[in-house]
C-alpha cells in the first residue's frame, strides 16, 4: 500500500436484530484504531433513507475511500449502499459489505460475548479487504432490442404480444405444431366465462397481425450463447432447419403439464374415472343428456386434489407437496357447468380445503347453494373409488358427519389433478434456470421478484414457474414483459467487473480454466509468441471455478483476490480482547 | 432503444397514485424503461402496508429487509419522482390521450429539504395521538417520523385546525399550548410560551374573562376545560419562581423611539413587543403608577397590585421606560420630542352620565372612581350604609361586590331589563347574591335626591319590557306613576365609560370619541400614530387590549423599519370542527372538572382576599389532561425550540400542484375491515381481542412492546388463538370474497409466536385453510409440524372470564361437533378487506368502472390485466381485489408493461 487508505466503517443495529446480540458499540470501538479507519460509527437503520444521508455527507466531507457497512447478508443490501456509495461520489467497488446478522447475531443468538467477539473478526476482515480495493467500473454491454419467448401458450403469446406493442422485436418458439396450449383445450374459464380456445385464437390474430413478432412453431430451441442484453439462440424448426437468433432477452413460459395419475389413484384406470380436463372436454361436447359410454350419468363424484397437497408414501415417493392452485376453482366451476346441462345430476365434492380464494369464492358458494354435496376427507384417510355391481362406488370417510364412512355410488369419478412442472430436459440444460423444491422454475424472490431468475436476462412466466390459473398467467407474463422492457428499452446493461482475470505473464494456455468454466467465458488468445487464455467479459460470472484449477496461480477474480484474502485471514485471526 | 425525446408533452409520462408495493413495483418497471415517473403518496412515507409487516410468508424474511431496497431503489431512481404527504384532488383525460392531474402537497409544517429526520422534535412533542403505523395498539406524537425505515425520513406535524380556545381568543393565546405544557409538567415553558401572544399572564391568570373556556370542545362533553385555572397554577408558579424576569433588553437596539400614551394592558403589550425588537418605547401614564385598568379598574379580590406590579415587570424588563403622572397633551406634543410612531392606548374611562336629576350630590358616584379609589384606599367608610349599584354590566357587579367586603349594611344593584337581559356574566351574578347583593329588576332611578348637597334616598321608577330595540333586547319602558323612594346612602353609576380620548380627538379621526383605526393594522390616518385597546372599541376584555397592543406593535415594527404594512399579521388554520373532535371521543371518559379552590362565603364577604384559589401541580395537571387536543398540534412551539435546522414553519399552507401526464396508474391499495361490526367478538370493547394487522405490529422488529405482550396486563400470553374469516367469506358483514391473506399470515403470525414465546399453545379456527400459493401448503405444513393447532370452525362468541383469560364459543365442524368453549389469553381476529374508493373520487370523467364490490374493474382480466374502463388510466394492485404480495407484484409489472404500450401507442399518434 502506497498510501494511507481513508475508510468508513459503519455498523448496523438492523433495529435489534444485530445489537441484541451483538454489542455494536464494542465492535466499533475495537475497529476505531485500525489503520486506515478514518470513521467507525453505528445506525440503528443503516439502510434507512437518513442514515445513508449521513453516511454519504461523512463520505463527501472526510474525502473517505472506502467504505465498510457492517450489516445483514449483502445478497439484501450489497446494491443498496453500492448506491449509496455512487451518490457520495465514492467507487462503488470500493465499499464492502461485513454480514453482521445471518453470519453473526442470528447464528449466535444464545452467546453475546462470542457474537461480539466474532464480530470484531469479521469486520477486521472487511476493512481488510477493502484496503485493498481500487476504483472499478461495471462492463456496460449494448443490448438487443430483440426478445425471444419461448412457449406459445397464453402466456408466451400475450407477453409477445405486449413486447411489439412495447416496440420490441419478438420471436415466439412453440414447440407444437400451434399456439395456444392447454387453454385451447379447457374449455370455459370460470369465473370470467371466457373459452380458452377463443382467447386463443384472438391473441394468435393479434399475432398474425403483429410486424414485430415471428411465430416458430414446431420450433425447439437447441442451444444458447452470450449473456445478458446479448444472447445467440438456435432453434431447430421442422425437418431439422436451424435458426440462429440474436436476441437481448429471453422469457421462458413453457407452462405446465397436467397431473397424471398412477394406476389405481382414486380409481384410475377404471371405467368412469377421469381427469377433470377430460370431464370438462365430455361436458362441452354433451348436447342435451349427459351420457358416458352410453350410459347415462346420474351421479358424479368429483376428488380434489388429486396429484397435489400429497405426503410421501411407497406408491408415491417423490410426493407433488405444493397446492396446484387453481382446481378448487376450475372444479367448483365445472359443478355450475354441470349443473347448468342437468340440475337433476346428484354431485360430490370430495375436498379437503376449498381454496376459491378471493372472488372465486362465488364460484364455491353457488356450487353449495345449487345443491352440490361437499363432504372433507384427509390424507390419513383418503377416498376409495371401487366398481360394485357394475357401477363405480366411493368410499369416503366425512370429517363432517362425524367420520363415518359413507359410501357413494358415482356414474362418474372426476380426479381434480393439478399441475406439474414440465418434464423438459433438454430446454433446462441449455437454460440453466434453477429449479425450486417443487421442480418449478425457480424465481428470485417468491415475494419481490417472481419473474425474474439467478440467469440474468432470462425471465420467467406463468405455471412454468408455479401453478396458475389463465388470468395469473398472463398477469405474470406482463410482469416479465415489464421487466424485459426495463432492461432493454435503456439500450445498455451494466454487468459486474468482478469477474476473472489472467495474468498474462504467468499463463501459459493449458487450457484447464476452460474445461472448469460453465459458462464457455475463456478464450484463447495469442500475444506476441504466446498463447494465454482470456477471460470473456459479458460471459464471465465471477464465479471462480478457474481459479483453483490454474497450475499457475495465473488467474484472480476481482474482488476476492489473493492478496485480499490473506489480508482477510491476517486481519481476523488477530486477537480480540475479550469484550 | 429510448423512449423518443419529447416535445413540448407531458410533464411525466406516467403518474402512479399510491406508494405501496404496486406502486413502487410499477414505478420502478416504467423507470427502468426509460420513463419518466410521477410517484404520488398521500402519507409522509412511500412503503405502503408492506413496510408495517413484521415477517413475510412463506419466506419469512424480515418484511423492512426485503421493502426498504424497494422504497430507496423508487426514492433514489433518476427516473422517479417521489412527491409524498401530496393529495390527488382531481384526474381529468384529454383529448389527446394526456391526463390532466390537480395535486396539492399538504403542508407538513416542516421543511422536508432542511430536515434531518434528528426526531428531536417528537421527542419533546407534548401531545400524544393513536399511532397508526402501529395500528393504534399505541400512541405516537404529533410531531412524527412515521416509523423508523420511512423513506423520506422526514418529521411531519398533524394540524387539522386551530384549537377552538386559541382562536376564539383575541389575542390568540395559544391556550392549547400551554396547557399541554403543563400536562407534560413543563410549567416555565408554558409561562414563556405564553409571553409570545401576551405579556401580562398573573393579570390575565386572575382576571381575564377568558372566551377561551366559552368555546371549549370538552363544554360539548361534560364542561369547559379550567384554562384560567391553569393559567392561574403556572402564572404563580413561576412567579413564586422568579420575582424578575429573566431576561434583559434585547441585545440589538435601534434607534427607533416610540412613544406610548397610557401604561393599561394595551399599552403595555404593544411595548412589549416593541422591546422585543429593539425600538426605544416610552410609555407615558397620566396616574401616579402604571398600569391603567388593571390596577385602578379591577378590585383586589380578583386581581390584587402586586401582581400587576409583576406583570410590568415583564415590561420594564425590556428597557420600557414608564413616565407616571406624565400625562400626554397632543400627538404633535410627542412628535416633537422626537418619536418617530406613537401608540394611543388610553382606554375608556370617562364615566357615563345618567342625566337627572341629583346626580352632582355628594354620595353619587361613577364605578370606575369608587373602584379606584378603593383600590389606592382613599375611598370614605362606608360600613353601614346602604348603597345602590346602577347598570346590570360586569362593570356593576365589581362595585356591588367591593361594597360587601366593605361592610355596607346593604347593597343592591338596579337594572331597567330583567335578570336574563342582565349583560353580566351568569357566574358574577351568583357570585353576587350568593355575597349578600340584591338585584332590583326592572327599576331606574329617575332622580338623586339628598339634603345639604348629599344623598339621602333615590326615587325609582317601575319599568317594563316593550318591543325589541335595534340590538334584539327588549326596550324598557317607564310604568307610569311607579315611582317610590328608596332611602341610599351611595349610588354608584356603572352604566357605562367614555373613551378617554379628549385629548387627540383634534388629530385623530374619531367617532363619538372612538378614535378610528385599521381593524388589520391598529394604524390611524396619520400614518406614524396607531391606536387600540378600548380608546378603540369602547370598553371590552383585557385580553382584547392585549390583542391590539400585539398587533399595533406588529405593523408599528414594520412601520418604523420602512416595511410595507400589506402582510398578514397571524396566519391562523381554520377553527377545528368541535363535531369531529367530540365523534372522535365518544369512547372517552367523562372527567369532572378540577374546579379551583373557592375562599368560604363568610370570609369572601369580609375580606379583599382573592377568593380564588390555585391548583396543586396534580391538579392542574389532572384538569390538562381533559384537555382534547382539538388542532391536534397543541403549538407548544417545543419542536420550534429544539428543531436544530430550523425547519419547524407554522405558517407553512398546501401548495396546488397542476401536471400534464401521459397516463395514470392507479396503485391506492386497500382498506383494512373493522372487525368491530362483529359485535359477539367484542373486538371493540376487550383488549385483548386484537387484529391481525395489530398481531404483526407485536411481531415485527420495531414492535411497541419489544415483546409479544397482551394489552391489558402486559402479560405473555400463553394461549394464542387466531380467528379466521372475520369479514371475509362473510355474509354477515356483506363481504361474501375470500380475502385471499388471512389464512397464510395467520400461519405465519402462529409461527412467529411460536419462535417469540416457545412455550405458548397456539390455536388457529379455520373453515379451509387457503394455502394456495407457491410454496404456501408447504408453509402451512410446517406450521402443523411446529404443533400448531387448527381446528375447523367457526367462532361464534367471545367473552372476557375473571382472571384474565376470554372463552372463545365456536361451532366444532369436526369431531365432536356441536358448540364448543376453549379458554385463550390473546385473541387475534384476522380480518377482511375493504375497497379503497378513493380513486372513483379522483377521476373525473365518470366512467371509471366498479365491480359489483366496488373495486376498480378490469375489463377484461384474462387478456388485460390492469386495464380498466378508462383508456390510459391503469390499476395496480389491490385496487382491483385484495392479493398478497406476490400476486401484487405480478399484476404491477403487468400494469407497467400496459401503462409503456399505451405510452407507445398514444406518442405515435401524437
Amino acid at each position: 500500500m502506497t498510501q494511507k487508505r481513508r475508510i468508513g466503517v459503519y455498523i448496523c443495529h438492523c433495529g435489534g436484530n444485530i445489537s441484541d446480540y451483538v454489542n455494536v458499540e464494542k465492535v466499533a470501538d475495537a475497529v476505531k484504531g485500525v489503520p486506515g479507519v478514518e470513521v467507525a460509527k453505528t445506525h440503528v437503520f443503516a439502510c434507512s433513507d437518513a442514515s445513508q444521508q449521513e453516511m454519504i455527507n461523512e463520505i463527501k466531507e472526510q474525502h473517505l475511500d472506502g467504505l465498510v457497512v457492517a450489516s445483514c447478508s449483502p445478497k439484501l443490501h450489497m446494491f443498496t449502499f453500492r448506491g449509496m456509495a455512487k451518490r457520495a461520489d465514492l467507487n462503488p467497488y470500493q465499499y464492502i459489505q461485513v454480514n453482521l446478522r445471518e453470519q453473526c447475531s442470528w447464528a449466535h443468538t444464545s452467546d453475546k460475548i462470542g457474537a461480539t467477539e466474532k464480530g470484531i473478526h469479521l469486520l477486521r476482515a472487511g476493512i481488510a479487504k477493502c484496503a485493498l480495493t481500487h476504483p472499478l467500473n461495471a462492463i456496460r454491454v449494448e443490448t438487443k432490442p430483440r426478445v425471444l419467448v419461448i412457449g406459445a401458450g397464453v402466456a408466451g403469446m400475450r407477453a409477445a404480444i405486449m413486447l411489439a406493442d412495447m416496440g420490441l422485436a419478438v420471436y415466439l418458439v412453440e414447440r407444437e405444431n400451434q399456439p395456444g396450449g392447454w387453454a385451447r383445450v379447457t374449455g370455459e374459464q370460470g369465473p370470467e366465462k371466457q373459452n380458452g380456445d377463443q382467447v386463443v385464437s384472438a391473441l394468435a390474430e393479434r399475432i398474425r397481425q403483429h410486424d414485430n413478432i415471428m411465430l416458430y412453431t414446431g420450433a425447439e430451441v437447441v442451444s444458447k450463447d452470450g449473456s445478458i442484453g446479448d444472447f445467440t439462440v438456435a432453434l431447430r424448426l421442422k425437418g431439422s432447419e436451424t435458426v440462429s437468433l440474436n436476441v437481448g432477452a429471453i422469457i421462458v413460459a413453457t407452462g405446465f403439464a397436467p397431473y397424471q395419475p398412477r394406476a389405481g389413484e382414486y380409481g384410475w384406470g377404471l371405467p368412469g374415472v377421469v381427469s377433470l380436463a377430460d370431464f370438462r372436454q365430455l361436458l362441452s361436447e354433451t348436447k342435451g343428456r349427459l351420457e358416458y359410454q352410453g350410459k347415462p350419468v346420474r351421479s358424479v363424484a368429483f376428488i380434489y386434489c388429486v396429484g397435489s397437497r400429497q405426503t410421501e408414501s411407497e406408491t408415491c415417493p417423490e410426493p407433488n407437496a405444493y397446492c396446484s392452485r387453481y382446481c378448487c376453482s376450475a372444479t367448483t366451476h365445472t359443478a355450475g357447468l354441470l349443473r347448468q346441462l342437468d340440475a337433476k345430476i346428484h354431485q360430490y365434492h370430495l375436498y379437503r380445503d376449498v381454496r376459491t380464494y378471493g372472488a372465486l369464492e362465488k364460484l364455491y358458494e353457488k356450487a353449495r347453494t345449487d345443491g352440490a354435496l361437499f363432504l372433507r376427507w384427509t390424507p390419513e384417510k383418503p377416498p376409495r373409488v371401487e366398481t360394485k355391481d357394475g357401477r363405480l362406488s366411493v368410499l369416503v370417510t366425512d370429517t363432517l358427519t362425524g367420520n363415518e364412512e359413507l359410501e357413494i355410488g358415482a356414474d362418474l369419478v372426476v380426479l381434480a389433478t393439478g399441475m406439474e412442472p414440465r418434464q423438459n430436459e433438454g430446454l433446462n440444460s441449455i437454460l440453466k434456470i434453477p429449479e425450486s423444491t417443487d421442480g418449478f422454475y425457480k424465481e428470485i424472490h417468491i415475494k419481490l421478484r417472481p419473474v425474474e431468475t439467478v440467469i440474468d436476462g432470462v425471465f420467467v412466466a406463468g405455471a412454468a414457474q408455479g401453478p396458475k390459473a389463465l388470468a395469473e398467467s398472463v398477469a405474470s407474463a406482463l410482469a416479465a414483459v415489464a421487466k424485459t422492457g426495463g432492461l432493454l428499452k435503456k439500450g445498455f446493461v451494466d454487468l459486474e467487473p468482478l469477474i476473472a482475470k489472467v495474468n498474462p505473464e504467468k499463463c501459459t494456455w493449458c487450457d484447464k480454466c476452460l474445461q472448469a468454466c460453465p459458462y464457455g467465458a475463456i478464450k484463447r488468445i495469442h500475444t506476441g509468441e504466446k498463447e494465454i487464455a482470456l477471460v470473456i467479459e459479458s460471459l464471465c460470472k465471477g464465479e471462480g471455478a478457474c481459479v483453483p484449477v490454474c497450475p499457475h496461480d495465473a488467474i484472480e477474480i476481482e474482488g476476492y483476490r489473493d492478496d485480499q484474502i490473506m489480508a482477510m485471514i491476517d486481519a481476523s485471526l488477530k486477537e480480540v480482547a475479550t469484550p | 432503444m429510448n423512449p423518443s425525446p419529447k416535445q413540448a408533452g407531458p410533464d411525466y409520462d406516467v403518474m402512479i397514485v399510491g406508494a405501496g408495493v404496486a406502486g413502487m413495483e410499477t414505478a420502478a418497471s416504467l423507470g427502468d424503461m426509460g420513463y419518466k415517473v410521477l410517484l404520488v403518496e398521500k402519507k409522509p412515507s412511500i412503503g405502503g402496508r408492506a413496510i408495517l409487516l413484521s415477517k413475510v410468508f412463506p419466506t419469512l424474511d424480515c418484511a423492512s429487509c426485503i421493502v426498504t431496497p424497494k422504497m430507496a431503489a423508487a426514492a433514489h431512481h433518476p427516473n422517479i419522482d417521489v412527491k409524498v404527504y401530496t393529495e390527488v384532488d382531481g384526474i381529468a383525460r384529454n383529448a389527446d390521450g394526456t391526463f390532466a392531474v390537480d395535486l396539492h402537497s399538504k403542508a407538513a409544517y416542516v421543511d422536508f429539504d432542511a430536515c434531518t429526520g434528528c426526531g428531536k422534535c417528537e421527542e419533546v412533542c407534548t401531545v400524544t395521538v393513536p399511532d397508526e403505523y402501529n395500528y393504534n395498539l399505541v400512541t405516537r406524537r404529533v410531531a412524527h417520523i412515521p416509523f423508523p425505515q420511512a423513506v423520506p425520513k422526514k418529521a411531519v406535524i398533524d394540524r387539522r385546525g386551530e384549537a377552538p380556545c386559541t382562536f376564539t381568543c383575541p389575542a390568540n393565546v395559544k391556550a392549547s399550548g400551554y396547557i399541554s405544557l403543563v400536562r407534560a409538567g413543563r410549567y416555565k415553558e408554558a409561562f414563556n410560551l405564553h409571553l409570545e401572544n401576551a405579556p401580562l399572564v398573573g393579570c390575565l391568570a386572575r382576571s381575564c374573562y377568558a372566551p377561551c373556556e366559552q368555546d371549549c370542545t370538552r363544554c360539548g362533553k361534560e364542561e369547559t376545560v379550567h384554562i384560567r385555572g391553569i393559567k392561574r397554577f403556572f402564572a404563580d408558579h413561576y412567579y413564586a419562581d422568579h420575582p424578575e424576569p429573566e431576561y434583559g433588553p434585547v441585545e440589538k437596539q435601534r434607534d427607533t423611539r416610540v412613544a406610548i400614551v397610557g401604561s393599561g394592558p394595551a399599552g403595555l403589550s404593544a411595548a412589549f413587543y416593541l422591546a422585543r425588537n429593539g425600538h426605544q418605547v416610552t410609555i407615558f401614564e397620566s396616574e401616579t403608577q402604571a398600569g391603567g385598568m388593571l390596577r385602578t379598574g379591577i378590585p383586589a379580590y380578583r386581581l390584587p397590585n402586586d401582581v400587576v406590579d409583576r406583570d410590568i415587570k415583564n415590561v420594564t424588563a425590556l428597557g420600557v421606560t414608564i413616565k407616571t403622572s406624565a400625562p400626554v397633551g397632543s400627538v404633535a406634543e410627542l412628535k416633537a420630542q422626537g418619536f418617530q410612531a406613537v401608540f394611543i392606548a388610553t382606554g375608556a374611562s370617562d364615566e357615563k352620565k345618567l342625566g337627572v336629576e341629583g346626580e352632582d350630590l355628594a354620595g353619587v358616584m361613577g364605578c370606575m372612581a369608587f373602584l379606584r379609589e378603593t383600590k389606592i384606599g382613599t375611598m370614605p367608610d362606608i360600613r353601614g350604609k346602604a348603597v345602590l349599584v346602577i347598570g346590570g354590566g360586569n362593570s356593576a357587579m365589581d362595585p356591588a361586590r367591593s361594597a360587601i367586603r366593605m361592610g355596607a349594611k346593604r347593597v343592591i344593584i338596579q337594572y331597567r331589563r330583567g335578570r336574563d337581559e342582565m349583560p353580566a356574566h351568569d357566574w358574577e351574578i351568583k357570585g353576587a347574591i350568593e355575597e349578600g347583593v340584591e338585584l332590583m329588576l326592572l327599576s331606574t332611578p329617575k332622580r338623586f335626591l339628598g339634603k345639604n348637597g348629599k344623598l339621602e334616598a333615590v326615587e325609582c321608577l317601575k319599568m317594563q319590557l316593550g318591543a325589541p330595540d335595534e340590538s334584539g333586547r327588549r326596550r324598557p319602558e317607564v310604568v307610569a306613576g311607579s315611582e317610590t323612594i328608596l332611602p341610599i346612602d351611595l349610588a354608584i353609576l356603572a352604566i357605562g365609560l367614555n373613551p378617554s380620548t379628549s385629548k387627540f380627538t383634534g388629530e385623530v379621526p374619531h367617532k363619538h370619541g372612538l378614535l378610528k383605526a385599521d381593524t388589520r393594522t391598529m394604524q390611524t390616518a396619520d400614518p406614524a400614530v396607531f391606536a387600540g385597546g378600548d380608546c378603540v372599541t369602547g370598553p371590552t376584555m383585557i385580553i382584547n387590549a392585549i390583542g391590539h397592543g400585539r398587533r399595533a406593535a406588529f405593523y408599528m415594527d414594520r412601520f418604523l423599519k420602512g416595511e410595507a404594512l400589506d402582510i398578514e399579521f397571524e396566519a391562523l388554520l381554520e377553527k377545528t370542527d368541535k363535531d369531529t373532535v367530540l365523534a372522535e371521543a365518544k369512547s372517552f371518559r367523562t372527567r369532572s372538572p378540577v374546579l379551583q379552590p373557592t375562599l368560604a362565603l363568610a370570609e369572601r364577604k369580609q375580606s379583599f382576599a382573592c377568593y380564588e384559589g390555585v391548583m396543586t401541580d396534580d391538579e392542574a395537571r389532572r384538569e390538562a389532561h381533559r384537555c382534547m387536543n382539538c388542532g391536534q398540534c397543541a403549538q407548544c412551539m417545543e419542536c420550534v425550540n429544539i428543531c436544530p435546522a430550523f425547519c419547524i414553519d407554522f405558517d407553512m399552507r398546501a401548495v396546488a400542484k397542476k401536471f400534464t401526464v401521459g397516463a395514470v396508474v392507479l396503485s391506492t391499495g386497500f382498506e383494512i375491515l373493522d372487525p368491530a361490526a362483529k359485535k359477539p367478538l367484542n373486538y371493540a370493547t376487550l383488549p385483548d381481542v386484537i387484529d391481525g394487522p395489530q398481531m404483526d405490529r407485536l411481531l415485527a422488529p420495531t414492535r411497541p412492546y419489544n415483546s409479544v405482550l397482551r394489552p391489558s396486563d402486559g402479560k405473555q400470553p400463553e394461549s394464542i388463538a387466531f380467528v379466521l374469516c372475520n369479514g371475509s367469506r362473510d355474509q354477515t358483514l356483506c363481504n361474501p370474497l375470500c380475502c385471499r391473506i388471512g389464512c397464510m399470515y395467520a400461519i405465519k403470525q402462529a409461527q412467529l409466536a411460536m419462535g417469540a414465546l416457545p412455550l405458548a399453545d397456539v390455536t388457529i379456527y379455520t373453515i379451509d385453510v387457503r394455502a394456495f400459493g407457491k410454496g404456501y401448503d408447504e408453509f402451512y405444513e410446517q406450521a402443523r409440524g411446529m404443533g400448531v393447532q387448527f381446528v375447523k370452525g367457526k367462532v361464534a362468541r367471545i367473552e372476557q372470564l375473571e382472571g384474565g383469560q376470554m372463552e372463545l364459543a365456536y361451532e366444532d365442524m369436526e369431531g365432536a361437533g356441536g358448540t364448543q368453549k376453549r379458554k385463550h389469553d390473546l385473541i387475534v381476529l384476522t380480518v377482511g378487506f375493504l375497497p379503497n374508493t378513493d380513486a372513483f373520487k379522483l377521476y373525473k370523467g365518470g366512467d371509471l368502472g366498479a365491480d359489483e364490490l366496488n373495486y376498480v374493474k378490469e375489463v377484461d382480466p384474462i387478456g388485460e390485466p390492469g386495464r380498466t374502463t378508462v383508456d390510459g388510466l391503469f390499476a395496480a394492485g389491490a385496487i382491483i381485489g385484495a392479493r398478497d404480495i406476490p400476486d401484487t407484484v405480478l399484476h404491477a409489472g403487468a400494469a407497467a408493461a400496459q401503462a409503456a404500450a399505451y405510452l407507445e401507442r398514444t406518442r405515435s399518434q401524437r
